[in-house]
């Protein structure tokens, strides 16, 4: 146990600072960084320096931000992305985290698995779309899974290493205590692999959105993915990065919120 | 804290406002429709629009694939009852032991002052000819494909040699900037970037592929499977007799503003920009000897290995 407190001790400590008054110079100082970059991407645009028909300046970029904010439109489609994330991100912390624990510690299930899991992991999905709409067409059913299956490998190798990395010295414990094998899953293994679990639960976050969007781009009429694709055949290059900015403002949001249930939800499981 | 809690019942607030399920009339059939959202399907929303399905007993759920990627495999799959493609996706498909059927006309080429596709250059590059881009290259949008093919072609007819010009792959949208970066030597354009382009200058279009080797070229067409074709006989029979209905209401009103609004609507694409583009007339039919045409450059280009039958391919209904 003592060792648990000490992981989970460490853990504040590392997140600790974080949120002092250091890192809030430190944000000010990236909040100038992007200031001074927006300005010098609305100067290029304004005094001709980039002439294309796909480089707006700022200012016009943020009128159509505001324009679609009026609209409602680009909440719906934000909406419709974000739910065929949130799906495919559902079941794969649930398939990762289930399959990292299991196959860590189930010899059997590991040379059973892992050599599939190891095959199909590299493979990029956007080069797996095409064979995959003949057997799931090109709705919900395609988009989900192509999210679900990108987001379970970080979820997946995070869990697996965390579990194989558990200090053998707590099982060892446990076992002298004659601690039953769900009690020790319970009780050290998770405790100890959460923090891992959690940086792929993470991991997925970002990845779950970015290829929902692609798979948005392949087919289909909503979406941001969609959206896109449209605004940019339709020569509307403010309305396209307009939504590029809700999406970018989504991510963040989102791993804000991520952070957050970091912050407070792994020192209470440590814990029980 | 309590900043974040309220965050994330706000996150799961917005993930739930999922948008509300459309009712469908019961005594309509539903037809899914994979399209490729320009000007070139303008007759078929012509036809949603003004109802002509609807008096049928149809409806029409159209689908936008951007360009037409996802038309084919979902067609093959099962997602889609009818796919609008290009005529060289239709007769590589067929070549690949897929069954589609052509069961109507979607656009063609036929005057060559109304074609505002085109081959263009840096008009200062002194590039002229396909013999001026040997060594050098053209941006095409995918290569295999119909672009690509008439490029080719263009090059060959205008003394190059197709193969010692390099085919870079470019998007539509951003075949302009590639070109004025010269990231390409010449580049093949469509509307409504080629508009927009040529209006800006520095460019000038040193070709028409389409019209300048094979005028009357059936570009496009509505394409289904024989699956569907025996299935659900009817509702495609009626599928093409709205589409005609609404082919001839586009070729009535092509300089009505109506139909700007109506590309509009489906495209985004401003009123302003589309008045830039000539709007060709659409055809009724499909030509038989058009399409054969083009099945002789595949093979010259080695896209297919021998001639296909044709009259396997084009069902009855679309001549």
């Amino acid at each position: 146990m003592s060792a648990v407190d000490r992981l989970n001790v460490s853990d504040r400590e590392r997140s600790e600072p974080r949120s002092s008054r250091e890192w809030l110079g430190g944000r000010a100082s990236g909040v100038l960084l992007i200031v001074a970059l927006l300005s010098l991407w609305e100067l290029s645009s304004r005094l001709g320096w980039v002439v294309s028909a796909y480089w707006p300046p700022v200012s016009q970029i943020l009128a159509a931000a505001f324009a679609q904010l009026m609209g409602g439109e680009i909440l719906l489609s934000l909406a419709a992305t974000m739910r065929r994330a949130a799906i495919g991100y559902a079941a794969a912390s649930a398939a990762g985290i289930v399959l990292g624990i299991v196959l860590a510690r189930s010899r059997l299930l590991r040379c059973g698995l892992l050599p599939l899991i190891e095959i199909v992991r590299p493979m990029p999905t956007p080069a797996i779309i095409p064979p995959l709409i003949l057997f799931l067409g090109v709705d919900d059913a395609l988009k989900i899974f192509i999210v679900a299956l990108a987001s379970f490998f970080p979820i997946f190798t995070t869990t697996y290493a965390g579990v194989a990395a558990v200090d053998d010295t707590l099982i060892q414990t446990a076992r002298t205590f004659r601690t039953s094998w769900a009690r020790t899953l319970y009780a050290v293994v998770l405790p100890a692999v959460v923090p891992a679990i959690a940086a792929g639960l993470r991991t997925a976050t970002g990845l779950c959105i970015v290829v929902a969007v692609l798979s948005e781009m392949i087919a289909g009429s909503s979406g941001i993915g969609y959206y896109l694709i449209e605004t940019q055949y339709a020569m509307r290059p403010d309305l396209m990065y307009a939504a590029v900015l809700y999406l970018a403002l989504t991510g963040y949001a989102l791993n804000r919120v991520f952070l957050a249930i970091e912050m407070r939800a792994i020192p209470w499981m440590g814990k029980s | 804290m309590r900043r974040s809690l309220l965050s994330i019942g706000l996150a799961m607030i917005w993930l739930l406002a999922v948008p509300v399920s459309r009712t469908q009339a019961a005594d309509l059939e539903k037809i899914r429709v994979s399209i490729i959202p320009i000007g070139d399907v303008a007759p078929l929303f012509a036809a949603i629009q003004n109802g002509y399905f609807r008096e049928l007993g149809l409806e029409i759920d159209t689908t936008p694939s951007a360009g037409g990627a996802a038309g084919i495999p979902g067609l093959v799959g099962g997602s889609f009852d009818i796919a609008y493609g290009n005529v060289v996706s239709a007769l590589l498909a067929a070549q690949q032991g897929l069954d589609v059927k052509v069961i109507a006309a979607g656009t063609n080429v036929t005057d060559p002052k109304l074609d505002a596709t085109g081959i263009f250059v840096k008009s200062d590059g002194g590039i002229k000819s396909g013999k001026d881009l040997e060594g050098k290259s053209i941006g095409v949008n995918t290569r295999n494909n119909v672009i690509w093919l008439y490029a080719r072609a263009w090059v060959k007819a205008t003394g190059g040699d197709p193969e010692r010009v390099t085919f870079k792959e470019v998007p539509f949208p951003q075949m302009e900037d590639a070109l004025r970066q010269q990231r390409v030597d010449a580049a093949f354009m469509v509307p409504p970037f080629s508009a927009v382009a040529e209006q800006k200058g520095g460019l000038s279009k040193v070709g028409s592929p389409y019209s300048d080797i094979q005028p009357g070229v059936d570009v496009g067409q509505y394409i289904t499977t024989g699956k569907v074709l025996a299935a659900k006989p009817e509702a495609v029979r009626k599928f093409v007799t709205g589409l005609r209905k609404g082919v001839e209401w586009y070729n009535a009103n092509l300089t009505n503003e109506a139909l700007l609004t109506l590309i509009s609507g489906y495209t985004k694409a401003d009123v302003a920009l589309l008045k830039l583009v000539p709007v060709p007339t659409a055809p009724l039919r499909t030509d038989v000897s058009q399409v054969r045409k083009t099945m002789d450059m595949m093979i010259d280009s080695k896209l297919l290995p021998a001639p296909l039958d044709l009259d396997k391919i084009i069902d009855s209904q679309a001549l």
